[in-house]
């Protein structure tokens, strides 16, 4: 025992030393490299892991053949923990070089000041045009009519129905003319309490609200974002609207989902209509029931989500040409876009149609045009630079009018009341 | 736990009943493994269903009513972790970097121990309580800090990087000097009378004498190394140094999660600790019971 435990501390201090060696090595190897010329870029993103790292290195070998100068390293976390390791590195001074942010969390950092000017540097490139994008993907990455991205993909929400359960109920397959009515109306039709089959799923947070708030022609905030204006009568309509699927029996509840989500429940065959994004088409290509998707039913107008991620330098960047290189080659190369449509990793956003047609042509589902008719009537997220307290702040009561706490109109005068409030630190 | 106590209890009041005959031991029995394997079932549920969802087809999930036993058998989840990260370098960190930072962890916190316990100097004790008050101040304060000190000894994403931030321990000296105070002065005494020194009283009387609760905080390092996910998550970048928790935050999408290639990854991620707790099993009990605090 004695001997054993003794040989166990000795061991521990080798340890520790041969640690501390490997510390200074590793420290020394960095200045013996330095001497090459080559520049190393560092790239931060939540998109890429689990499923698509084998394309993003396609597109950065493409790269780094175009600029045989550059390397890209690449750094990869998780969508939830993303922002606690970007901010830790912000704050750290050992922000990436690159990176990538989504349009809901921009301002927030084109505000504080931590996105490089990517304006100057475009001008200077005679090259470039900026038409190559999606005009307004292009354009919401702007910020006091500052270019601080450019725009990497964007997803849209549509409806998605199983065709099988229309097929059983006898109901005739949703419409892109549909308003709000004939979507209640067949989801009654389509319920089926028996089979624990419900008609319609449309998760009640903040960006499904501020979504049937524009479908019902209100508004999010005034003109200069000074005061909320979601709890005004279409507001209080259009929420009254989403909680009434559930008092109406033809969406489940929270106890009648039972701790499944509505993902699930609609992998399951239980739900026959669902709100959910494009994102969602590859989870579901071995379903084994029929679907389609169509753009979503409207009331007053129609009106579609646009949710769009950008790729952004850091305003401490020490290579800003190069960054820019790899900003412009990774959001429109050809290369890119072409590796992006044919392994299904979101949409580029750029304006060439003829580069979607592998995309268009991939089933299912049957129409997926719809993803490029939803684009002609979009809404963007209500940003402003307390975007996380917004949101917070929002979810919170459209919870408690889940709950049937506070009713539709308490809940959102409520929280246009704490919203004002936000408001004056902006 | 409260099965096995109101087992105990009806054994006991049995015992006093004088139901001694044959027939009434084996009825104990009967009874007491009963409630024994319908506590390990609740207890086990989870991890069979963690293995078994590993094993499911991705439509194969959310069917109701739940299947235990998936069919058809998918094998395919793991080697699709395989493809996707490189599992076996990335278990191979977590295991190198839990090893040596748990040997270290210990090693620092029985010295500082010692001298804790043992060792006169002015303003021991107040220094003592400083070290014990850095317990109250929550890592998430500490880290930007401790950020930018890797980053100017240049251990940014590297094993140095992972590992030195957790060899020293407030909790380790802490439980160790505790430990430490209730062995008898008496044969240290004697040592020195003999001769030795405060190292070889330290090597040859403390450790030895301490080994329960150094293989108990060993124990806690370890699993607090294993299951560490915020510094790792900082501090690296390479996928090559990262960490199993980091590894497995990874399978998780934007917008949608596959729950089947998750479980995959999780059950890999148990085997070595469950490995680590059959053989250590008697001490982590111990140390449960000894301090309180559940992992």
């Amino acid at each position: 025992m004695r001997s054993s435990i003794r040989r166990l501390v000795t061991v521990a201090v080798a340890i520790a030393g041969v640690v501390a060696l490997a510390g200074f090595a590793w420290t020394s190897t960095p200045t013996s490299r330095g001497k090459a010329t080559k520049v190393n870029l560092t790239y931060f993103t939540f998109s890429a892991a689990p499923d698509h790292l084998k394309d993003l290195q396609n597109i950065i070998n493409g790269f780094e053949r175009a600029h045989p100068n550059i390397h890209i390293n690449v750094q990869t976390a998780s969508y939830n923990d993303y922002f606690t390791k970007l901010q830790t590195q912000i704050e750290s001074e050992q922000a990436p070089d690159s990176f990538e942010l989504n349009y809901e969390n921009f301002v927030t950092y084109a505000a504080a000041g931590k996105l490089l000017n990517l304006s100057k540097i475009a001008k200077g490139d005679r090259s470039f045009r900026a038409s190559i994008y999606y005009p307004r993907a292009y354009k919401v990455f702007q910020l006091r009519g500052r270019q601080y991205g450019l725009p990497e993909t964007f997803s849209v929400v549509l409806l998605f129905y199983n065709k099988d359960l229309f097929r059983q109920a006898g109901v005739p397959l949703p419409k892109k003319t549909w308003k709000w009515k004939d979507e209640l109306a067949a989801a009654k039709r389509l319920t089926n309490s028996a089979k624990g089959v419900f008609g319609d799923f449309q998760p009640i947070q903040f960006f499904e609200f501020y979504k049937v708030l524009a479908q019902n022609g209100g508004t999010f905030f005034n003109a200069k974002k000074t005061r909320a204006t979601f709890d005004s009568p279409k507001g209080i309509a259009a929420l009254n609207w989403l909680l009434s699927k559930t008092a109406q029996g033809v969406m489940p509840s929270k106890t009648q989902m039972g701790g499944l989500d509505d993902t699930a429940m609609f992998k399951a065959g239980k739900l026959a209509m669902w709100h959910n994004g494009i994102w969602q088409f590859a989870g579901l290509k071995d379903a084994p029931f029929s679907w389609d998707v169509t753009v979503e039913p409207g009331n007053v107008r129609k009106a579609h989500h646009f949710f769009a991620n950008a790729v952004v330098a850091s305003a401490k960047t020490k290579h800003k040409r190069e960054a820019w290189a790899w900003l412009r080659y990774f959001s429109s190369s050809s290369n890119a876009v072409k590796t992006r449509v044919k392994s299904s990793w979101e949409l580029p956003a750029v304006r060439n149609p003829s580069l979607f047609k592998p995309y268009l042509a991939e089933r299912p589902p049957q129409n997926r045009a719809a993803v490029f008719q939803a684009l002609s009537n979009i809404v963007t997220p209500p940003v402003i630079k307390q975007e996380q307290q917004l949101q917070d702040i929002v979810g919170k009561w459209l919870d408690k009018a889940v709950a049937g706490q506070v009713s539709a109109a308490q809940a959102l005068h409520s929280a246009a009341a704490e919203v004002n409030d936000l408001l004056k630190n902006e | 736990m409260s099965e096995s106590s109101a087992a105990a209890a009806l054994a006991a009041s049995q015992y006093r009943e004088g139901a001694g005959t044959l027939i009434g031991r084996a009825l104990r029995r009967l009874v007491v493994y009963a409630l024994l394997l319908l506590g390990a079932a609740v207890m086990l549920f989870p991890f069979l269903w963690m293995v078994s969802t590993s094993l499911k087809q991705d439509f194969a999930l959310f069917v109701t009513p739940p299947k235990l036993i998936p069919s058809p058998v998918e094998t395919h989840n793991y080697t699709r972790v395989g493809e996707l990260m490189p599992i076996w370098r990335i278990l191979f960190n977590s295991v190198f970097v839990a090893a040596l930072s748990t040997a270290l962890a210990v090693f620092t916190s029985a010295m500082a121990a010692y001298a804790f316990a043992r060792l006169r100097f002015p303003g021991r004790d107040a220094l003592f309580f400083v070290y014990l008050a850095t317990l109250m101040v929550p890592f998430q304060v500490t880290i930007v800090p401790l950020f930018i000190e890797m980053k100017h000894l240049g251990f940014v994403n590297s094993y140095p990087g992972l590992i030195l931030p957790t060899i020293a321990s407030a909790f380790g000296t802490f439980l160790l000097r505790q430990q430490f105070l209730t062995l008898p002065r008496e044969l240290e005494e004697a040592a020195f009378m003999d001769g030795a020194g405060h190292w070889t009283v330290f090597t040859r009387i403390i450790v030895p004498l301490g080994a329960p609760a150094l293989a108990t905080f060993g124990i806690f390092a370890f699993m607090a190394s294993w299951n560490s996910f915020l510094w790792p998550l900082v501090i690296i970048n390479s996928q090559n140094l990262m960490t199993l928790p980091l590894g497995l935050a990874n399978l998780h999408g934007q917008y949608t999660t596959q729950w089947n290639l998750v479980m995959a990854g999780t059950t890999i991620s148990v085997v070595p600790i469950l490995v680590v707790y059959l053989l250590a099993q008697k001490y982590i009990v111990r140390g449960f019971v000894f301090s309180g605090i559940k992992g």
